[in-house]
């Protein structure tokens, strides 16, 4: 693929960055906003803060004191949010008569939210967002797993600590006072990028951006986020969790290098290796050869302030987990000794590539061009960091994804069992219950 | 610097038209339908194969065989084993997939554009060839009773299947792709073989291929297919099967699966719907859009926006070659489950009732459906997932450029004839999958009559 993302940038005087890119190939333009704030910026006790944020933010502003929805439902778009530990983004892609719609809208939330922000709608979104966490993690198999492990690998004042959804006392606790704090420090031109991308001029689009944004008064820095020395007790190197599940889950895991850190993109190249399509290693060893696992995953989640590589595998019914780790050990110790073979490497590469070619489709939503564009100017600090994030990989060779290897089974490992109620036989030896709620 | 007028919103301008691209459409000599289209500037090449045979087609007893065989299809060919297949895809960058639903089995490849040829070839290879090797299909039917196994675990699929059940009976609908355990326990490699042999011909292909270039795709894609004959031809066209006749209607009624200690009930409520091909398709449309497909819904605004009962609530015109299925689906907070039904039943009776769509929600309905329509069109696997379709329900070449204005055409009567010739009421059959212990008694109040528990 060409690894071009053309684009032009400015940053307004409120501090407000504005990356334009154009792309006449389909009447759609895209508009994505990024916050740089997550669930890292929040504290113990008062954590689902940005999460629900993100919520609020639909709810209507001084100008348009209604939902978002209807708005740019009704200009044809379509438009959504999400939260993470270190961002929170906002998009919303239109047909090109309906972009000042769009970015009236995402300006007037950004510089006239609180006027509009009341306790009646705090309520109804706390309801919904304590909904979103039934739905999705406590009444969903595996769905605590991630908590549990990521509680297990960061203590318990680390940012990485607590979950992005938030614990529910601390959303049953949150008052309006709270939101609007929370608002006034991470809500404003100095700490958000705006991408505009598709079908419109740059100088019409940098206009725009101008116009609906520029009014906007910049807040101070955000506090700086404190990441604390790593406890003097380490995790537990095996935790089990009873969960409805039919069969148990295994999963190893590793604290690794941070996004674009050194070593960051071996990881990745490492886990396609170990999980990535039916011919990889650990599906052919354990799902095909063997028969010990009905499905294996690997990938390597790298944040801005620290990585965790994560190896899962659900434990076929007449095998038992202590069996899955040994086969997971082995082909470590193989990749350790030896790395990927020259094919193994040319193949994840070739498919890592076409999986970016295929999410740059598109130029708005999650992961399209003006996400993309976005999460390269907020993390990378340049939107232009596209072909050096694809070089990391192009350059990656047998040698760095064995280091990678190497370094990774140095690691202190702490595994977790989820195994169905009652059967904790059915987890890893010598496994301790998990702390999760 | 010009500040910004915010005293009104500014227009969202005028639905523009929209044409899909031309559609380069012909038949081989040996019966395969090769269509191309052209995707200016993609980096990337889809390749679709439609079949247009699905779980409808599974064989009595043998619910799960035709998603049995769409599976094993990469398993392995003549040629190559299922390792090696594997290995053949990634080295072009592919990601391929066999997709089963009840009317249709389409494999897919998408790779990067200088790796059209193979990706073709694969493609062919896959569907023409397959090896079906006895312990494969025994490893692979496997790992699909492990996933049945997991399903049950899963609230959503715990309701979708009995939902299906209850609406279609034993209809070929009434099963979802991956089956049943007794019925894949009892599904062989002979099964396979002869489901293959019986379906997978080449001139009941459609090869769909979508790219940059597509004069060069044409013609990559011909030369590949030309050369399937004799046994690789497979049998005669088989002919695309009937749409299923439609199952008897059935008063109201509530179906309780129990899932003690769960903090949620998922909730499915709905009937009978209809076909891909009903003459009130554009009609349903803005009606669905209005009662319960978009986050602005009544039923969304309700559930989620008034009353905070739930995470999200859709309703879903699933519209196959026979009639499928209508139904609300949401996950709900276990103590307001029956005020959720009730709440939703209330929308359902009230939009063909005594609260039709008012003038502004007709409008917003129509214009969400035809401004935004060009945004479905934008890569070249939405391009080809929408020929596809075309293809697969024998719609016009030109459905998609009418489609702005038949929508626009969607007057308050059409939409209320819509609601009252295919929403029902009295017939709506609800599923809850959730703890009973944690629900309130009056779950029998909610007007389903007294849960029938399964």
């Amino acid at each position: 693929m060409s690894a071009a993302l053309p684009y032009t940038k400015r940053t307004l005087e409120n501090g407000l960055d504005v990356i334009v890119h154009e792309e006449h190939a389909c009447p759609v333009v895209a508009i994505n906003l990024w916050y740089h704030v997550g669930s890292k910026n929040e504290r113990p006790g008062r954590t689902g803060y940005a999460h629900l944020f993100e919520h609020l933010m639909f709810e209507g502003s001084a100008h348009h004191d209604r939902g978002y929805f209807r708005p740019l439902e009704e200009a044809g778009g379509a438009l959504n949010g999400s939260t993470s530990s270190d961002r929170t983004n906002y998009w919303a892609t239109v047909p090109p008569e309906a972009v000042e719609r769009a970015l009236w809208l995402e300006s007037d939330r950004m510089g006239y939210l609180l006027p509009a922000l009341t306790a009646a709608k705090l309520d109804t979104q706390r309801d919904v967002v304590l909904n979103e966490r039934r739905q999705n993690y406590e009444n969903r198999p595996y769905g605590l797993a991630m908590m549990a492990l990521a509680a297990a690998h960061f203590p318990a004042s680390h940012p990485y600590h607590w979950p992005t959804i938030g614990m529910p006392a601390d959303l049953r606790a949150v008052r309006l006072g709270d939101m609007r704090e929370f608002f006034a420090t991470y809500y404003h031109p100095g700490n958000a990028s705006l991408a505009i991308a598709g079908d419109i001029a740059t100088d019409r689009a940098l206009a725009l951006a101008a116009r609906y944004f520029g009014e906007i008064p910049s807040g101070p820095p955000p506090p700086p986020v404190v990441v604390p020395a790593d406890g003097a007790v380490p995790p537990p190197p095996s935790l089990y969790l009873e969960d409805r599940v039919e069969l148990a889950r295994v999963y190893l895991t590793w604290r690794t290098a941070a996004l674009f850190e050194e070593g960051d993109a071996e990881l990745d190249l490492l886990a396609e290796v170990l999980a990535g399509g039916l011919s990889s290693r650990l599906r052919r060893a354990l799902v095909r050869d063997r028969r010990l696992a009905t499905d294996v995953s690997a990938w390597q989640d790298s944040r801005e302030l620290a990585g965790l590589f994560v190896i899962s595998a659900t434990v076929a019914p007449a095998a038992g987990p202590s069996d899955v780790e040994a086969v997971v050990t082995d082909e470590l110790a193989r990749l350790t000794e030896d790395g990927p073979s020259p094919d193994e490497l040319t193949r994840v590469v070739r498919c890592m590539e076409r999986a970016v070619a295929g999410s740059l489709e598109r130029v708005g939503g999650f992961g399209g061009r003006s996400d993309q564009l976005n999460r390269y100017n907020v993390l990378a600090g340049s939107p232009g960091y596209l072909a050096a994030d694809l070089a990391r990989y192009r350059r990656a060779d047998r040698r760095g994804v064995r280091a990678a290897a190497a370094r990774l089974t140095a690691e202190r490992r702490v595994a977790l069992s989820v195994v169905p109620p009652g059967s904790r036989a059915a987890a890893l030896a010598g496994a301790q219950p998990a702390g999760v709620s | 610097m010009i500040s910004a007028d915010r005293t009104t919103l500014p227009d969202a301008g005028e639905p523009r038209r929209y044409e899909f691209p031309p559609v380069a459409a012909e038949t081989l000599p040996n019966g395969v339908h090769l269509w191309t289209i052209g995707r200016p500037r993609a980096e990337l090449v889809t390749v679709l194969l439609l079949l247009r045979h699905g779980s409808a087609a599974d064989p009595p007893q043998r619910a799960g065989l035709a998603a049995l065989t769409g599976d094993l299809l990469d398993e392995g060919s003549r040629e190559r084993s299922g390792v090696e297949l594997h290995e053949a895809v990634q080295r072009i960058g592919g990601a391929c997939a066999t997709t089963v639903t009840s009317d249709a089995t389409v494999v897919s490849l998408t790779v990067l554009a200088r790796f059209a040829r193979q990706a073709i070839a694969h493609v062919v290879e896959v569907v023409a060839r397959p090896r079906f090797d006895p312990d494969d299909v025994d490893r692979v039917r496997g790992l699909r009773l492990n996933r049945l196994a997991q399903m049950r675990t899963v609230a959503g699929a715990v309701a979708d299947r009995a939902f299906l059940s209850a609406v279609y009976g034993s209809h070929p609908y009434a099963h979802p792709p991956i089956g049943t355990a007794p019925s894949l326990e009892a599904a062989g490699a002979d099964d396979v073989a002869a489901f293959h042999a019986r379906h997978f011909g080449c001139a009941g292909w459609t090869m769909i291929v979508v790219g940059s270039n597509p004069t060069r795709l044409r013609a990559l894609a011909a030369d590949e297919l030309a050369a399937l004959a004799g046994r690789d031809a497979g049998e005669p066209a088989p002919a695309a099967p009937a749409a299923p006749a439609d199952p008897a209607p059935s008063p109201r009624r509530l179906v309780l699966v129990p899932r003690p200690g769960a903090v949620q009930s998922e909730i499915r409520l709905g009937h009978l719907g209809a076909a891909r091909t009903s003459p009130d398709y554009p009609a349903l449309l803005v009606l669905n859009m209005v009662l319960g497909g978009q986050f602005v819904s009544r039923i969304n605004l309700n559930l989620r926006e008034e009353k905070g009962y739930t995470y999200g609530a859709r309703t879903v015109l699933d519209l196959r070659r026979g009639r499928g299925p209508f139904l609300l689906r949401a996950a709900v907070e276990t103590s307001a489950t029956a005020d959720a039904l009730r709440e939703a039943a209330a929308e359902i009776a009230a939009i063909g009732g005594d609260r039709p769509v008012t003038a502004e929600e007709l409008a917003g309905a129509r214009a969400a459906l035809t401004r935004g329509f060009a945004l479905r069109f934008e890569t070249a696997g939405q391009l080809g997932a929408a020929a596809m379709r075309l293809a697969l329900f024998g719609l016009p070449a030109d459905d998609y450029t009418t489609f702005v204005p038949r929508i626009a055409a969607v007057d308050a009567d059409a939409v209320h004839a819509a609601a009252s010739r295919h929403l029902h009421p009295e017939r709506l059959l609800a599923v809850v999958v959730g703890a009973p212990e944690r629900m309130p008694p009056s779950l029998g109040d909610a007007g389903f009559g007294q849960p029938v528990e399964q």
